[in-house]
């Protein structure tokens, strides 16, 4: 006896005879997701309450001892130290510096990097003249440069705003590259076939669409800038966060570099929510 | 002799081979062709003869190995050819609007020039209230009837349409068929379609071009009599329709059979 007779044996039951029934409940019977929508409220308390939860536990530690209070201080004392620095304008005033030379060390070496970058990617000889000097220069940390950018530049602003200038300038120059080199054969076909100029490749095709590439470009960069302002301001600096965190040290006011820390989190919370305003103000495309 | 009498594309002996992973593959070989002022002429074949090759040719974007293409257009001061693509072309970062608008920017029009003829073809197409949206918020057909329409406001001496319709689903290719020849009829542009699918090409064309599959030659020319304007849905029980059909398919079927043999 073979599979098919086998299964044509099977006995096939009555309406009445079958005991279980599954039911696909509609959307608005379902029980669980009211549990869902209740669980996205659980989700918001739990990630708005993981930070003071921290905060508690290093309070409660240092207050044990089990945390030494010299290194690690607590969150109670760093806020009471953080009072005389606002009052007195000095966090401010260090923010600002820092918040300049962020703001035009990025720009001196993200507006370059982007015409250099689309340049690379739309032409092949620039791409063929310029590759091999991006990756020469490129992993040379840009702190082991620093002295020889103070050298040249002195100690002035210039130097603490062009060492951040490298540190973006490259970073903005690959992602844009890599933007114009993964649009589509057919957007250059298109434009060529309705007669784009040379200008026109640049400003309707290339910029647009490596865009998304440009912003992510961005967003590593701003990362590297406060990295780099940090170390840019511990040599030769008179202001600046990063000088605060540094004059912390020599004067091991732990409650102060704490205050500046926090500072620096805004800062990069802050400039980061800016970007991705800008990114979506530039590519309304992608988001709806 | 003017109307669908002047040869405006002449392929004399055209040839086109590419280089893949150091071997020579002929993609189209001594091709011979004219294409005449103002007709439609739609070009079939199994896949991988060239057809997309030829028209690529045409529009300036692959040039032939060898041989000669001598175009004369009517009317010099025209945009030369405007090219319908296969597949998404659409720029993803312009809006519907900025898409149809392309050429004609590209031509240096001033906007308050265009603004008409591009609202003129986005109605046609029957997209007036999505003019402000963007390629993702349109469905597949819409994006080809954008497509379309940005061709047609360039107002080109020559119409390319690569299987335009090809990617989309058959109510929507029969919509768009009959919008292109609403669109197309009493503009007496030349178009030249590629296409696969014999009905479109019936429909569609004066003209019908069989091509051999690789190297691509042409293999059949024959002659669409059916009477325009033309009504995509009483064509199709057209008696000279189904003869035609059936004679198209009998050139293209040896060669289907053969471009799988040769796999």
């Amino acid at each position: 006896m073979n599979m098919t007779e086998e299964k044509l044996k099977i006995k096939i039951p009555r309406e009445k005879e079958i005991k279980n029934v599954i039911v696909l409940e509609s959307e608005e019977n379902n029980q669980k997701r009211s549990v869902f929508g209740l669980d996205g409220i659980v989700f918001k308390i739990c990630s708005l309450f993981s930070p003071l939860l921290i905060l508690v536990l290093w309070e409660l530690l240092s207050k044990l001892g089990i945390l030494d209070i010299r290194l690690f201080s607590t969150p109670s004392l760093i806020l009471k130290s953080m009072l005389p620095v606002v009052i007195s304008g000095e966090l401010f005033y260090n923010t600002f510096i820092s918040i300049r030379r962020i703001v035009l060390g990025f720009l001196a070496g993200a507006i370059p990097g982007v015409i250099v970058g689309l340049s690379m990617g739309l032409f092949p000889l620039i791409r063929l003249v310029f590759q091999p000097i991006v990756s020469a220069v490129f992993p040379i940390p840009k702190l082991a440069i620093m002295p020889l950018i103070l050298l040249v530049f002195g100690l002035g602003e210039v130097s603490k705003i062009f060492v951040i200038a490298m540190g973006v300038f490259f970073l903005v120059v690959i992602n844009t590259m890599a933007g114009v080199l993964n649009i589509e054969q057919i957007y250059l076909d298109v434009a060529k076939n309705y007669g784009a100029s040379r200008k026109d490749f640049y400003l309707t095709v290339a910029l647009p669409g490596a865009l998304p590439m440009i912003f992510a470009g961005f967003k590593v960069a701003m990362g590297t800038a406060l990295l780099l302002i940090v170390a840019a301001e511990l040599s030769a600096a008179r202001a600046g966060i990063g000088y605060m965190i540094w004059r912390a040290y020599d004067m091991f006011d732990i409650e102060r570099m704490f205050v500046a820390l926090i500072m620096m989190s805004v800062l990069g919370y802050v400039f980061s929510f800016v970007i991705d305003w800008i990114e979506r103000l530039a590519i309304p495309w992608k988001h709806n | 002799m003017f109307y669908k009498e002047r040869t405006i594309i002449k392929l004399e002996g055209v040839t086109k081979v590419f280089n893949v992973k150091s071997q020579k593959v002929t993609a189209i070989e001594k091709l011979n062709l004219s294409i005449y002022d103002g007709e439609f002429l739609c070009i079939v074949g199994p896949s991988g003869c060239g057809k997309t090759t030829l028209l690529r040719i045409l529009a300036g974007l692959e040039q032939q190995t060898s041989g000669r293409v001598i175009i004369s257009p009517r009317e010099p001061e025209k945009p030369l050819n405007s090219m319908v693509f296969q597949g998404d072309s659409l720029f993803p970062w312009m809006t519907v609007k900025q898409n149809v608008a392309y050429g004609l920017k590209m031509r240096g029009v001033a906007p308050k020039d265009y603004e008409k003829v591009v609202a003129h073809y986005i109605n046609m197409m029957g997209l007036s209230k999505f003019e402000n949206a963007y390629p993702h918020q349109l469905s597949g057909g819409m994006r080809q009837r954008v497509s379309v329409a940005r061709a047609f406001a360039n107002d080109p001496e020559i119409l390319l349409l690569d299987e335009p319709f090809g990617a989309l689903d058959e109510q929507n290719r029969i919509l768009l068929q009959q919008e292109l020849l609403k669109i197309w009829e009493g503009t007496f542009k030349t178009a030249v379609f590629i296409t696969h699918s014999i009905d479109e090409a019936l429909i569609l064309g004066d003209r019908v071009l069989v091509m051999t599959a690789h190297p691509g030659r042409l293999k059949a020319e024959i002659k669409i009599d059916l009477p325009r304007p033309r009504d995509t849905l009483s064509m199709r029980a057209n008696k000279r329709f189904v003869e035609l059909y059936e004679q198209i398919w009998s050139y293209l079927k040896e060669e289907v059979i053969k471009a799988k043999s040769a796999v």
